[in-house]
């Protein structure tokens, strides 16, 4: 199941070893790892796949793998996230059934709504603030439009885009389930710091 | 392997492979390929469109699927194993670098996997891995494939024929003049891509193809 809320779920960042990475994070408390690997081969992703859950398991984290439902499946993980262009969760789901956790990005009211019909058990939503590590096609949504959705979905929200520990707690506040980083973390000098520092952060906010 | 036995695979002789431009939008040439397929001639067709996201290769999965093809044809796509049940392809073809294919036979046991290999390491681990057939190449010179150097040569498919009990398809240059040499080194049938491009030469040549490869 989705991690109690508020969570940390820490996408893996194509400059760095993401195994490491995902160890360093799963140290400082994050109960999501999302493998995210765009121009890596099937073999090499299989093999981060096993590595990554192997570590996740101890935590009682999830391993969640980005749009590869095949990979997920040959390795055992968690789950799968889906992109809009990535397959439906439609189809995510008859392949993966409701053993394995189907994530889904939105960037809109629609996007979110189609994605909780369509079955997915969590949305990552944003970006919610500028972010350099991913190309954007539009402009950051902000809490508000974060809060908008919150209101209109019943599935739990991820909170995703130029996220860090100032202005992470207002968007637990907002509605957000958990919040997903890739930089704050990976380039962070103390990588299992700054997933504890973002940790504490938003459980500050909840309580 | 056991699934050998169960599925009983006829694999056909001729191995067409997409051209790598397709786009979910346009009009696309895999399709007018599909639907040119002569009715008495199974072939294999490879998408392999690998710019394409997964959500673009769906679509373009099931619209292939939909055209009826040559009886015994199978339609494969390129590494997707997803995809390919979703669309309900009959297989996957895997780079030397994709998941193997026990790993993905766990999820999907009715597939045929195909596996390319350059080298007989590659060919030891597909073999073990339980591929159902081998695509080696490029085995003449082809422009697409000379920034990786010289072709690999009928030599070393024959060698690499007589070492396996797999189906092995020649790819690379092959064309009706040197598609016999491929069959007497022992390869199971061709592969290609450019020359199955013309859409006003398809039959022609497959027709061509056909007599050499029925012998």
């Amino acid at each position: 199941m989705i991690p109690y809320s508020p969570f940390v779920c820490v996408i893996t960042d194509e400059a760095f070893c993401p195994v490491t990475l995902a160890e360093k994070a799963l140290k400082g408390g994050a109960s999501m790892i999302q493998l995210r690997h765009k121009t890596a081969s099937g073999s090499q992703l299989f093999t981060w796949a096993v590595e990554i859950s192997k570590r996740c398991r101890p935590y009682e984290a999830l391993c969640i793998i980005n749009d590869r439902v095949d990979i997920a499946l040959a390795s055992g993980v968690d789950g799968v996230h889906l992109g809009q262009d990535d397959l439906p969760a439609t189809a995510a789901r008859k392949l993966l059934g409701n053993t394995h956790i189907i994530g889904v990005s939105a960037s809109n009211v629609n996007e979110a709504l189609q994605a909780e019909k369509d079955g997915a058990d969590y949305i990552g939503f944003g970006h919610i603030y500028l972010t350099t590590s991913k190309q954007k096609e539009h402009a950051p949504l902000g809490p508000e439009n974060l809060q908008k959705v919150a209101a209109m979905v019943s599935l739990p929200i991820i909170a995703i885009g130029g996220i860090n520990t100032e202005n992470a707690p207002l968007l637990i506040s907002c509605g957000a389930s958990g919040v997903a980083v890739i930089s704050a973390v990976s380039r962070a000098n103390e990588p299992t710091k700054a997933t504890y520092e973002l940790l504490c952060a938003i459980k500050k906010e909840l309580q | 392997m056991e699934h050998h036995k169960l599925k009983e695979i006829h694999l056909p002789r001729i191995y067409l492979i997409s051209k790598g431009e397709e786009n979910a939008d346009k009009s696309s040439l895999l399709i007018n390929q599909l639907s040119l397929l002569p009715p008495l001639i199974p072939c294999i067709m490879q998408i392999r469109e690998k710019h394409l996201d997964a959500r673009k290769l769906l679509t373009l999965a099931l619209t292939a699927r939909k055209i009826k093809l040559p009886k015994g044809s199978l339609l494969l796509c390129n590494e997707r194993a997803d995809v390919a049940l979703t669309a309900m392809l009959d297989g996957v073809h895997l780079p030397e670098n994709a998941c193997s294919p026990d790993k993905l036979r766990t999820f999907a046991s009715k597939l045929i996997f195909g596996c390319s290999i350059h080298s007989t390491k590659s060919l030891h681990f597909a073999e073990q891995s339980g591929a159902d057939y081998l695509l080696f190449g490029p085995v003449f010179d082809t422009p697409s494939k000379r920034k990786y150097g010289a072709p690999q040569g009928l030599k070393k498919l024959g060698k690499l024929c007589r070492t396996t009990s797999l189906p092995v398809f020649a790819l690379g240059g092959i064309t009706q003049k040197n598609a016999a040499q491929c069959m007497n080194e022992g390869a199971y049938g061709i592969a290609g891509l450019s020359i199955f491009q013309d859409p006003t030469r398809l039959n022609d040549n497959l027709e061509q193809f056909h007599h050499i490869l029925y012998p």
